[in-house]
């Protein structure tokens, strides 16, 4: 019997090719660019979340498709990447919230729950006979009357960020709060900046529809998901604001 | 065509007398074939020094036609010992002092040139004006060469989708100049054993320094440019890669010679390799205005009437097709269509359904709606 002559260094997840690559985990992070822009934004009163869906056809029920999940009273998440993956992951963090409540009779900490869906994540990319989360995930909440914003990626990297992207449109988005970010913003601006930076990178595609906005604010600190009307009312902003420029241009 | 030196070389083959018809014949590719009979003598000539070969071998076939196919036999060292023509440029030309001879095992070891025969023209190509402004530079170099000195366009890289024209664009330059163009595939450069590759490479730029000034135009690149970091995928990846590196820009200067590539996979090739290229110019899938161009310049040549339709507005819809899609999958299914169904008339009917077809595949590869 003759060996294989070469190794596939991205057959198994868990061998590193020469160059100290981990080929599938990093494929997994492909998975996570084929999923929809998600955003999240930290301002001075809270934090903020937004989502563009993909809705292939018309005879699918817009809100049946999840991108945003509450977590806890006081945390979101919103994901990209592979729909059954996101949803086993959200599972696990509000089981890790719940524990956390039973277990210490407090509310969990936002680093501490990203901490703990890291370190799950992690496991997937050592072991044999499994695969990596083929999924990101961005953590919204309020700590000790702070703002945080983590983002997760398949292999269990975490940081936290001021304004940051997943997904498709990632590096249009994340290109158009380089220039405009500031922190002083309220939720409001916010959710203003995050929604053009979703219709610069959305090319044209852009409807109330397909927008989900999820917010904690620092005030009540309680999670919730704004309402269709709402979201609508700061579609119609953007879109004025655009036409104004078009006009000019 | 050169009467007199054809009556000559009948007589008078192997005698050294240069006075007898100029030499016109560039290069010849020579395929050694062994004797005529064989016996218990015979001994396998192995050229040990090309140069000097190749003056023993022009002194003693000197003012011989060459012909493609014809035999030359040698009458010196190895007496009958048979050469066959395999390729000689210009055509049937005559062998003397300035005559490069290349002896080769392989029987099509170099492409032949001037294979490139179309009517493509430049402004068949439609859009795409800076790859097309490049191309004119080349054909500037190449109709004054010693103006550009060392300034002179060397390795240019055609790259982006499949069906917008790269390849295209290589024939109508073809057409246009006059000077030779290499075509080369680059599956072609391959070879079968580990070895050839590297060898092919450095014949086909030997050759074509023979030949300066010229082009060498290697289609599909990515086949042998593929980046080192595949050698696990193919043994020789390496080897091509370097001996690819070395002919671009490498110690031996390869005057007049320029080499055009095209690809569509960019991001495969080695980043070395790309580096040699002064410039890399994107193909882009055409515009709505463009499509429509596309669609004027082609159907004008239709075999059949075509009924007045918008193709403004089938312009529109058709964003996203490449130029060979719009040709290939949409004019000619039309035309087909109505051929097939004995009409005189292409109806814009036809045009719409060709292109509906098309529009049901889906334009996002794999399930999407397993991502969110």
């Amino acid at each position: 019997m003759q060996m294989a002559p070469q190794m596939g260094y991205d057959r198994a997840i868990t061998v590193f090719s020469p160059d100290g690559r981990l080929f599938q985990v990093e494929y997994a992070r492909e998975a996570v660019k084929r999923g929809t822009t998600a955003v999240g934004i930290k301002a001075a009163d809270g934090v903020v979340l937004l989502v563009d869906k993909r809705i292939t056809s018309r005879l699918v029920e817009a809100e049946s498709i999840e991108k945003i999940f509450q977590i806890d009273d006081h945390i979101g998440a919103a994901t990209s990447g592979l729909v059954a993956d996101a949803r086993s992951l959200v599972d696990r963090a509000r089981v890790e919230a719940q524990v956390n409540r039973v277990s210490y009779d407090e509310l969990i900490g936002v680093e501490v729950i990203s901490k703990k869906i890291c370190d799950h994540k992690q496991t997937y990319t050592q072991y044999g006979g499994v695969r990596p989360y083929g999924t990101a995930l961005l953590i919204a909440g309020v700590d000790d009357n702070l703002p945080r914003l983590f983002e997760t990626d398949p292999s269990g990297a975490l940081l936290e960020y001021k304004a940051t992207a997943i997904g498709a449109g990632r590096n249009a988005v994340v290109e158009v709060f380089e220039a405009e970010y500031r922190e002083d913003m309220n939720i409001n601006a916010a959710i203003l900046l995050g929604m053009d930076a979703l219709y610069r990178a959305a090319e044209g595609k852009f409807d109330s529809s397909t927008l989900e906005v999820g917010v904690v604010s620092l005030q009540d600190k309680k999670f919730r998901k704004l309402v269709p009307e709402e979201v609508e009312n700061y579609v119609q902003q953007i879109l004025a604001k655009h036409r104004g420029t078009e006009n000019k241009e | 065509m050169r009467p007199v030196s054809q009556r000559v070389n009948a007589k008078k083959t192997h005698e050294n007398n240069t006075e007898f018809g100029k030499s016109t014949s560039e290069l010849l590719i020579l395929k050694p074939e062994g004797y005529p009979l064989s016996g218990m003598m015979d001994e396998y000539p192995v050229i040990e020094n090309r140069d000097v070969f190749e003056f023993y071998a022009r002194e003693q076939w000197n003012g011989y036609v060459a012909r493609k196919g014809d035999y030359l036999f040698d009458r010196r060292m190895f007496p009958d010992f048979a050469y066959r023509i395999i390729d000689v440029e210009p055509a049937e030309s005559i062998i003397g002092s300035s005559t490069s001879i290349i002896v080769t095992e392989e029987e099509n070891g170099l492409p032949s040139s001037a294979e490139i025969k179309s009517s493509v023209k430049f402004e068949d190509v439609i859009g795409q004006e800076l790859a097309k402004q490049k191309c004119r530079l080349i054909e500037r170099f190449l109709e004054e060469p010693e103006r550009f000195g060392k300034w002179a366009p060397r390795n240019i890289l055609f790259y982006g989708p499949s069906g917008t024209g790269k390849t295209m664009l290589a024939k109508a330059l073809a057409n246009k100049t006059d000077v030779p163009i290499i075509p080369v595939k680059a599956t072609q450069l391959i070879g079968e054993y580990v070895g050839d590759g590297a060898r092919q490479i450095h014949q086909l730029y030997d050759r074509a320094e023979e030949m300066a000034p010229c082009i060498i135009f290697i289609d599909e690149l990515d086949a042998i440019a593929l980046d080192r970091k595949f050698q696990e995928l193919r043994g020789d990846v390496s080897e091509i890669v370097n001996a690819l590196l070395t002919e671009m820009d490498g110690i031996v200067e390869r005057d007049g010679v320029c080499t055009i590539c095209s690809t569509n996979r960019i991001n495969t090739l080695d980043s070395a390799i790309r580096s040699r290229f002064e410039e890399e110019i994107e193909f882009v899938l055409p515009g709505a205005e463009e499509v429509f161009r596309i669609f004027e310049s082609n159907v004008k040549t239709f075999p059949l009437q075509v009924e007045e339709c918008n193709f403004r507005a089938l312009a529109k819809k058709a964003n996203g097709l490449s130029g060979r899609d719009l040709v290939e999958k949409v004019l000619k299914t039309a035309l087909h269509q109505a051929i097939i169904e004995d009409r005189e008339i292409v109806a814009s009917k036809d045009f719409e359904n060709a292109l509906a077809k098309l529009g049901r595949k889906d334009p996002l590869q794999g399930p999407s709606e397993l991502y969110i």
